[in-house]
Order: C-alpha cells, then sequence, then structure tokens
C-alpha cells in the first residue's frame, strides 16, 4: 500500500465529500472535510487502511476559524484529516467512538482552544489549573500573556 | 466492600510532568483510575510562536531532560523540511549516533528504576554504573550529559574524530556484555520474573485502540516502530530490527528494552565504523516560507510527533509538540484497572522511566472513617515489596537463583 493507492481509494470512496486531498510529501497524505462528515471519514479510514493510531489532535487559530488536525498514522504513511469550525460557534463531534484513545487529547483541544467537544465521554479540565478564570484560553492568538507586577516587600508595606 | 480513594501526586519535583491520580479501591484492588495533567505546563506551544526558530531548537530540546535530543531532532528535521534544507549525510550520521546513545541511557536507565521498583536494588546498582559509561560517550561527543545540543539546521555541531570513535566502540563493547549478562537475567531470574510477570496487563487490541506507543505498545505484540515505518535521519541504511514481546505485561516492557538495548549497540558500531566523510553542516537561511509539516521521531519512550506550521517570518505559526508519555496514558489507566495497590510504583515505572523515581506523596483516605492518612511513596514502595514477600513464596524462588552464575 503507497500513498497513491490510498489516495485513490478515498477519491472513490468519499467523493463530494472531500473539499481537499493533497499529497505534499512522501507518506504525508492531508485531506480537508466537513466537521458531519469526519465520524465516517474516520471510520472508514479506520477499518480500510487501518488507520487506527492516532498520533495528536493539533488544534490551530486561523483568525475566523479555528483548523482542527487530526494526525493519522499507519504501518505505510500518515493522514491528517482537517476540519474547520468557525471562531463564534466553535463546535465538533467528539472522535472517541472510533478512536477510544483521543479523549485525552480533545480534552487538550476543550483547554486551549476553547473548541466545544460534542459528546465527550469526560469534558473536565485536564491540563489548565484549578483556579483558571472562565472563557479564557491560552493557544488562541488574541491571549497575551502578561507577567503580573512583582510586589517586593519592604519597610513601608510590611 | 468499602471503595477507598487514593490520590497519587502531583507534586514530584524530579519529573517534567507531575501528574495527580486519583484511584478508587475497592480492598487491594484498584476499581479506577482518574487523570489530571499540567502541574508544570510551560506553556512551551505559546512560547515557541514568540521564538525564531533557532532560538525554538534550544528550547524544545529542553522540553525533556532523558530524552532531549528526541525533541530536538524532531523539531530540527521538520524545520529543516520547511526550508528545503538538504542535512549532510556526516551530519545525519553523527545526529542519529547520538540518537541511539540516549537510547541506550534512557533504557539503562529504566532497567534500574524497574529494578528498584520490583525490589532488585542490586540490579538498579548494575545498570545505573553501566550506563555512567553511554554518559561518558555521550559527554565525548557533545561536552555535555544532558543536552548534547548537537542539532542544527542542516546538520551537526560538532565532528567526531578518530580518537573519540577508538572510546566510543571500547564503551560499547563493555555495555554489550553487561546487556547480554541483563538479558539473561530478565529471562532467567525466577524472582524478577515472578515480580513482573503478569503485572499491568494490557491485550493487543486494547493497546491499539488507546494509541499507546513505544515499548508499551511492542511489548503487546504490536511491532510499530517510526524508524522503520516512516524512517527519518538515515534509518533507512541502518542494519536493525523492532524488538517485540507477546507477554502484554511489565515482564514483556523489560525484555523488548532490552533486547532494543542490543539492536542500539550493533547501529552506534555500523554508525562510527560507516561514518561519511564531508562536512558536518550546510548554512540554514533565516527565513522560512509558508507551509505545514508533520515530524516524527522514534524517542526512547515512543512516538514522538511534531507538527510546525510558518508563516513566512522567522517565527513558526504554531508547533504542537505531543511526548510519548501523554499518549501512554490512557493505556496506563487500562494498565492500572484491576491491579493492585502494591503494584502502582511498578507499573508507573514500566511507562516512563522517571515517573516513580523520587519521593511522592500518598494520601489514604478510608471511606468508612474518613481518617487520613498520608505515607511517602518510598514507604509505600517498601511496603509493596514486603506484601508481595508475604504473598508469593519468595523463598523457594530464591533457593533457586542461587544456581544462577554471577560474572562479578
Amino acid at each position: 500500500m503507497n500513498d497513491e493507492k490510498i489516495i485513490n481509494s478515498i477519491r472513490d470512496k468519499l467523493q463530494t465529500k472531500i473539499l481537499d486531498l493533497t499529497n505534499p510529501a512522501p507518506r504525508r497524505i492531508y485531506l480537508k472535510v466537513n466537521p458531519k462528515d469526519l465520524l465516517d471519514t474516520i471510520r472508514y479510514l479506520r477499518d480500510t487502511f487501518n488507520f487506527t493510531h492516532l498520533a495528536t489532535i493539533s488544534g490551530l487559530d486561523k483568525g475566523d476559524n479555528f483548523e482542527i488536525l487530526y494526525h493519522f498514522a499507519n504501518e505505510f504513511t500518515v493522514l491528517t484529516v482537517r476540519i474547520l469550525t468557525p471562531r463564534l460557534d466553535p463546535k465538533i463531534p467528539s472522535i472517541c467512538e472510533v478512536i477510544p484513545g483521543a479523549i485525552l487529547y480533545e480534552r487538550e483541544l476543550l483547554d486551549m482552544f476553547g473548541i466545544i467537544v460534542e459528546n465527550i465521554p469526560d469534558p473536565r479540565s485536564l491540563l489548565l489549573p484549578d483556579g483558571w478564570p472562565q472563557g479564557i484560553y491560552p493557544l488562541r492568538k488574541d491571549w497575551k500573556y502578561e507577567r503580573p507586577p512583582e510586589i517586593i516587600p519592604d519597610k513601608g508595606n510590611k | 466492600m468499602a471503595e477507598f480513594r487514593v490520590p497519587i501526586g502531583p507534586q514530584h519535583p524530579a519529573l517534567k510532568e507531575p501528574i495527580s491520580i486519583r484511584m478508587t479501591l475497592e480492598g487491594e484492588v484498584i476499581k479506577d483510575a482518574d487523570l489530571k495533567l499540567g502541574y508544570n505546563h510551560r506553556g512551551l506551544e505559546k512560547l515557541a510562536e514568540e521564538r525564531n526558530y533557532i532560538q525554538n531548537l534550544y528550547l524544545t530540546e529542553r522540553i525533556c531532560g532523558i530524552c532531549s535530543h528526541s525533541h530536538a531532532t524532531c523539531y530540527c528535521q521538520g524545520v529543516e523540511k520547511l526550508m528545503e534544507l538538504e542535512p549532510t549525510r556526516r551530519g545525519l550520521y553523527i545526529r542519529t549516533l547520538v540518537a541511539e546513545l540516549e537510547r541506550i541511557h534512557s533504557h539503562l536507565l529504566w532497567l534500574g528504576i524497574a529494578g528498584h521498583e520490583a525490589g532488585f536494588d542490586t540490579f538498579f546498582m548494575y545498570t545505573w554504573r553501566d550506563r555512567e559509561v553511554v554518559m561518558d560517550i555521550l559527554e565525548i561527543i557533545s561536552g555535555n550529559r544532558v543536552h548534547y545540543s548537537i542539532n542544527t539546521f542542516g546538520g551537526a555541531r560538532r565532528d567526531i574524530d578518530d580518537l573519540q570513535k577508538q572510546k566510543i566502540l571500547d564503551g560499547l563493547k563493555i555495555l554489550k556484555d553487561r546487556t547480554k549478562y541483563y538479558l539473561n537475567i530478565g529471562v532467567t531470574e525466577p524472582t524478577f520474573i515472578a515480580r513482573l510477570a503478569g503485572v499491568g496487563k494490557i491485550s493487543k487490541e486494547r493497546a491499539v485502540a488507546l494509541c499507546a506507543v513505544g515499548p508499551t505498545i511492542r511489548a503487546s505484540g504490536v511491532s510499530r516502530d517510526v524508524r522503520k515505518d516512516d524512517p527519518y535521519a538515515v534509518y533507512d541504511e541502518l542494519p536493525f530490527e523492532v524488538c517485540t514481546a507477546d507477554t502484554c505485561d511489565v515482564l514483556g516492557r523489560a525484555v523488548v528494552r532490552i533486547k532494543e538495548l542490543m539492536e542500539s549497540y550493533k547501529m552506534c558500531e555500523y554508525l562510527v565504523k560507516n561514518l561519511p566523510s564531508g562536512e558536518i553542516k550546510v548554512k540554514a537561511p533565516r527565513r522560512v516560507k509558508e507551509a505545514e509539516v508533520i515530524s516524527r521521531y522514534e524517542a526512547p519512550r515512543g512516538e514522538n510527533i511534531h507538527y510546525i506550521k510558518s508563516n513566512g517570518t522567522d517565527k513558526p505559526e504554531r508547533l504542537k509538540v505531543r511526548a510519548p508519555t501523554l499518549a501512554n496514558y490512557a493505556a496506563t489507566i487500562e494498565m492500572l484497572k484491576n491491579g493492585f495497590v502494591a503494584d502502582i510504583p511498578l507499573i508507573f515505572a514500566a511507562i516512563d522511566p522517571c515517573i516513580c523515581c523520587a519521593e511522592r506523596l500518598i494520601e489514604l483516605v478510608d471511606a468508612r472513617t474518613g481518617e487520613e492518612k498520608i505515607i511517602l511513596s518510598s514507604d509505600l514502595r517498601k511496603w509493596s515489596i514486603e506484601y508481595y514477600n508475604k504473598k508469593t513464596n519468595c523463598s523457594s524462588l530464591r533457593a533457586k537463583s542461587s544456581e544462577i552464575i554471577w560474572p562479578l
């Protein structure tokens, strides 16, 4: 099985669901679909080409949209499924029913980008501290870290 | 039977990733485990967006202290692809040599930890003494024991001369003999086998479903190794086999790592003997055109993946890092379930070489009385060894072990 074979099979099977399908480097395939087709696509990839291993999920802030990249790997190649979700209403379906190992990466998305993952088995915060303010998501481009002013106690304000 | 909840962690000063795990127990048996991460979250992905590419090379190197070279190489080869830069062959050979030496030091360190957690401290002393040999080799090559800083875009930063080559080969010879002896212990020493076999079981199907990586999944009979599946650097020309075991337990993970040590020695010898001549690096541009790249690397603990997106400036738009330990957490939860409290240190040690190596507080809460008891992880370890000494009739096993010939 090689890149070309996989690309041709995907093109035959998914047809109009494919928004974009590229192969910029050997062993690297990028496939773009609509969020509503995500689960079916991933199930098809898992059952047909043995893309059982989800390496990770990357989030990307593209201004008006968020891009979510699911990096899958099998013995031959790495396939990245990407979806776009609007910034004002960021919602994506959970893929845990197909790939149970995705849970930690989805919780990371929830924390870092504030993307709502629908039907996620466990929606609690994973990485942010307990006292972290609501509605602030560190990996969004509009969030900048500001160091709190340092207070040095002296004789005056003991 | 009453249920106990046992929180483990999070404070752990020696670790890059201190984690908190809350376990629900029924008697001695773990029924459920829950995870909370982020106690040492350094916001590195955000930080990387404000640094230029060469600064990020040193930033990624500091993600981890044990496998520092793996993150730096993963990032470096990704950026080289973005820059469309072809690193020199000699540079790649040196880079790969350091990568394999790092794997040797990490696996020897892990073996020691496994021996320590299993109550076999002689093994711990032996492996850590031998680890000094490979640490010395790394110091000869790079000048450093921890952060080797050997990578740069386009090749390696330091060259190797003939005297260094000879010293590396001498060191590898010692390590090879010692590792053969450890493999012998791994398959014949009855007390060691009795403690490790059957602990932390995870079936092949579950390990695949939970996306485990590295020696954890290879010990469940899946031959998944980035070096073979997606060869980077010069791995497509190196002679090596992917080591697997099918016992699905901690013993299998130990055997996989010892076998990998033997493969690494073979690769290091090949790399030193066949080091091509020429320049060690080529000059790299400062700016990178707009593109994206996925870079994968087989770190000692498993697959390491970096996703890098550039935007045409000298700083990356996004750097996503996924270290192998995170990928193995879901599988660890599965391993802990239906295991014993006394196995917690060992199961943890089996996925990550440093999660159990320092003192850690454990709070035992009695569900019926609400009485709390705080014990140190060293006490938990001591208690777990006593528990197993009582449970299995180790004295009969120890009698047999006297038949094994000890080389020292």
